[in-house]
């Protein structure tokens, strides 16, 4: 989901947590310290969920969260590039790539006590992949049919082989609902009742919803049918109760933290990073991310207002790309936690080039750039950016300053959330702030954004490279992994020489606990889980 | 005119303020660039989903249906389903309304206890040094911004000395007074300040009023002529004031409420204006109005018998 929003201030990346950590999340087999059953972990969020359906909703508030309630098939690893069992518990695939077979774990219940039924994985399924429903049907455009061989067999037919299958079955918008349970929720249409599901969702994930007063706070309580089991063979989760604490504010969260009326809180600001590390009381995590942080690049002749437009000229976007330090711009607005991007997609996405940082600061070269584009006297350019977000602002003042040094003069356009999308999807811009995380472990998504020009015209910046529409293409059905490595490094080398955004930074998501709180663990997807999380006393 | 009378033409006179507050948000609203689908599906959704979402939300239809169905909706006491939350608007402000009730009225009490006795200090003592020492706090309360006054006590009164909790709610009455006292202090601050000032210079200017005189030249204990006389009359402006400054109390509830975690109706509506979620905005905004109107409405009942002219 893209976050350049309201969310993309509280941002982060660098260290990382201990590997020890990652290594138990979700995998029960993995030892262990003794961990503490019972009780109640408050956490802190920047904002409140809005609409708890995976099909429907489409916010990283609420796709951070539903995985404590709902379960998918498949799930994804802990370091984000593969998957690992779910409700299937095997899954193999047939007919030259175009049959998954899946076999459902045995015992499953929702939270509501019901069991879970292959009717439930078709329904839910059918309903996931229906063009009519939600942002995400696409992710599972190449299913064909749902079919129930036996009680706990699922086959997909796909109309093609697709090596995305995998990790679309690990990601929030095919979780799986309880058919029944939602026929019976009150409403005429389908709309309404997913509208009065969501209210009281059931799923088989760890936890379960029992009080939502909005705005303020969510309460889910343990679900007592839980399958997952622990180290010890007990089942998960540890925590009897998981409070989420709705507190907008980023300094009240920390004074709240340090006070120890809530045991986590989300979204530490870079600012705070090093003081946090420094109180013993706490522990600050940066969970490596897929977050990253770029300008778009307009690139068609003209701007929508009719002028000409510099930025269609690649010498021009080289230069500006080449004429920023990103080591600079890491250092002010991240304090040094951020890492210079290598590609347009982050490093902790599957296939993604590591060749190093790409443009290397080189203000002669970007001079020169500009010099043989016709631009030796310099030029003029605005970029628009969101109203209050001190990241941003840092960005595009740092990086006006030094674009200065090569005569190009910035103008900074401050808009609010749904004026600058609006703008967005007009294509009224010629350059714009923004930051992106994936939802999927796979480099699918971010490419069709970013890159593959029929979906958004790529990022709206109206950029357009046949090669890279075919490479694309091809590799949706390639299901040889060497063969679609080498399509996406021919992808993004690309992309980086037509340079259609500013390349950035990448960096982690910043949480803190206190020091008895532990068991947390945040993908770089960006979805929370608490199923092996708990108090010490 | 009877007191029932004026009462009656008093409420009546509201019915077309709100309606004109009413037509007014309505269209503001929709001035704003973006809408809640914008605001909602973000830079992500297709340009199909963004036509669903358009029309499932009722903002396809043009601008006079859809004011039709909110006058509507307003006439049957339900003010539509929040575009961004999913729920019912009259729900959504019903969990948050008696919060920023409760914490706009905590700062008034916390206001004028702390101004009403202290002007009376300050104006005895005119110029000399409690004077000079409550005019010098005072005028800092005036003039320091309410998010730095708020942190600077939560800081302080939360994370040092834990006396009071960091921000929230709480869940019983006992509770909700706790949790919300420092952001009432907060509200209280430039308030307190205001009233003070103004308090002091009435005092000042009744003391030395004729009546006043008279009062003691008959013999009444200074006590009596203070309350009655000087109090009484004094306090005449200071209501008007007060209740001048209910509106701001509300709108520094905004900032109060984001700095304290507190969930109420202020928070909800910036929420709600980021959001474009027009029901939302609408229903806060008609909803403020009636509060504020009503709250003038009790200034002047409260100065009628403080002032038996008023009103004749």
């Amino acid at each position: 989901m893209d976050n350049g929003s309201s969310v993309g201030r509280r941002f982060v990346l660098g260290g990382g947590v201990g590997l020890a950590t990652l290594a138990t999340m979700g995998m029960p087999t993995a030892a262990r310290a003794a961990a503490v059953r019972g009780g109640r972990m408050v956490y802190a969020r920047y904002a409140d969920s809005l609409f708890l359906d995976p099909v429907l909703s489409d916010a990283n508030v609420d796709i951070w969260v539903m995985n404590s309630i709902y379960d998918t098939l498949l799930m994804p690893t802990p370091e984000g590039i593969g998957v690992q069992e779910g409700l299937a518990t095997k899954w193999v695939l047939g007919d030259g790539g175009k049959a998954l077979t899946l076999t459902l774990r045995e015992g499953v219940k929702f939270s509501d006590g019901t069991p879970l039924k292959a009717s439930d994985v078709k329904w839910s399924l059918d309903r996931a992949r229906n063009p009519k429903n939600g942002a995400w049907n696409e992710m599972i455009a190449s299913i064909d049919a749902v079919e129930i061989t036996d009680p706990s067999t699922v086959v997909l037919k796909l109309k093609h082989p697709d090596p995305t299958l995998l990790p679309a079955l690990a990601m929030f918008n095919t979780g799986i609902l309880p058919q029944a349970a939602f026929a019976a929720a009150p409403g005429a249409t389908e709309d309404e009742k997913a509208k009065a599901f969501a209210e009281k969702p059931i799923g088989t994930g760890p936890f379960m919803l029992t009080e939502w007063q909005r705005g303020q706070r969510m309460l889910l309580k343990r679900n007592p049918h839980y399958w997952k089991k622990a180290p010890d063979g007990q089942p998960l989760p540890y925590l009897d109760e998981l409070e989420f604490a709705i507190i907008p504010d980023d300094a009240t969260r920390i004074l709240k933290l340090k006070a120890g009326e809530i045991h986590g809180t989300e979204f530490v600001p870079y600012s705070r990073v090093k003081e946090l590390q420094a109180d013993k009381n706490l522990r600050m995590e940066l969970w490596p991310s897929t977050r990253v942080a770029y300008l778009t690049l307009y690139v068609r002749d003209k701007l929508k207002n009719g002028q000409d437009n510099p930025l269609s000229n690649v010498k021009v976007r080289q230069a500006l790309n080449y004429a920023v330090n990103k080591d600079a711009v890491i250092a002010i607005t991240t304090l040094g936690l951020g890492k210079p991007l290598q590609s347009f997609m982050s490093s902790s996405t599957p296939l993604s080039r590591k060749d190093g940082p790409v443009y290397r600061y080189d203000p002669a070269k970007a001079k020169a750039l500009l010099a043989e584009a016709g631009f030796a006297n310099g030029l003029e350019l605005s970029c628009i950016a969101l109203a209050g977000n001190q990241d941003e602002m840092n960005n595009l003042t740092t990086v006006q300053q030094m674009w200065a040094q090569i005569g190009v003069r910035l103008k900074i356009e401050l808009l609010d959330n749904p004026t600058r999308t609006a703008r967005y999807r007009a294509e009224d811009f010629q350059m714009r702030t923004a930051a992106w995380t994936d939802d999927i472990a796979d480099p699918s998504e971010i490419t069709s954004y970013f890159a593959y020009y029929p979906n958004i015209h790529a990022l709206h910046s109206g950029w357009e490279e046949k090669r890279v529409n075919e490479l694309f293409l091809q590799s949706q059905q390639e299901v040889d992994p060497a063969k679609r490595q080498a399509q996406y490094a021919e992808l993004q080398k690309i992309y980086v020489d037509a340079a259609p955004i500013l390349f950035l930074y990448e960096t982690p998501y910043p949480v803190a606990f206190r020091g008895n709180a532990k068991g947390f663990v945040q993908i770089p997807l960006g979805n929370n889980y608490f199923e092996a999380a708990y108090v010490e006393k | 005119m009877s007191r029932g009378a004026w009462l009656v033409s008093r409420l009546l006179q509201m019915v077309p303020t709100f309606l004109l507050i009413g037509l007014a948000v309505f269209v503001l609203a929709r001035l704003l660039p973006g809408n809640a689908v914008m605001a909602l599906l973000g830079d992500r959704g297709s340009d199909e989903a963004v036509a669903r979402l358009t029309r499932q939300l009722g903002l396809d239809q043009s601008i006079g249906m859809q004011l039709l169905a909110f006058l509507e909706s307003v006439l049957r006491g339900q003010f539509g389903t929040s575009l961004a939350f999913r729920i019912p608007v009259t729900r959504l402000i019903a969990e948050r309304l008696p919060v920023t009730l409760m914490l706009t009225g905590m700062a008034i009490v916390i206001a004028l206890a702390l101004a009403l006795p202290l002007a009376f200090v300050a104006a005895l003592k005119v110029n000399r040094w409690p004077d000079l020492l409550i005019r010098g706090v005072f005028q800092v309360g005036l003039s320091s911004p309410i998010f730095y006054v708020g942190l600077v006590l939560l800081t302080v009164f939360a994370a040092w000395l834990r006396i009071f909790p960091v921000g929230g709610y709480g869940d019983t009455f006992a509770e909700h007074i706790y949790h919300l006292f420092l952001p009432a202090v907060t509200l209280a601050f430039s308030l307190s300040a205001i009233v003070m000032r103004n308090l002091r210079a009435s005092i000042l200017s009744v003391i030395r009023a004729e009546y006043v005189d008279f009062a003691r030249a008959k013999g009444l204990r200074s006590r009596v002529v203070l309350l009655r006389h000087v109090l009484r009359n004094a306090l005449i402006a200071t209501v008007t004031l007060v209740g001048l400054h209910i509106g701001s109390l509300l709108g520094g509830a905004v900032i109060t409420e984001t700095v304290f975690a507190v969930p109420g109706v202020g928070r909800l509506m910036v929420d709600s204006i980021f959001a474009r979620d027009y029901p939302v905005i609408q229903a806060l905004t008609l909803v403020l109005a009636v509060l504020v109107s009503l709250a003038f409405l009790v200034t002047d009942l409260v100065q009628m018998w403080l002032d038996p002219r008023v009103g004749r």
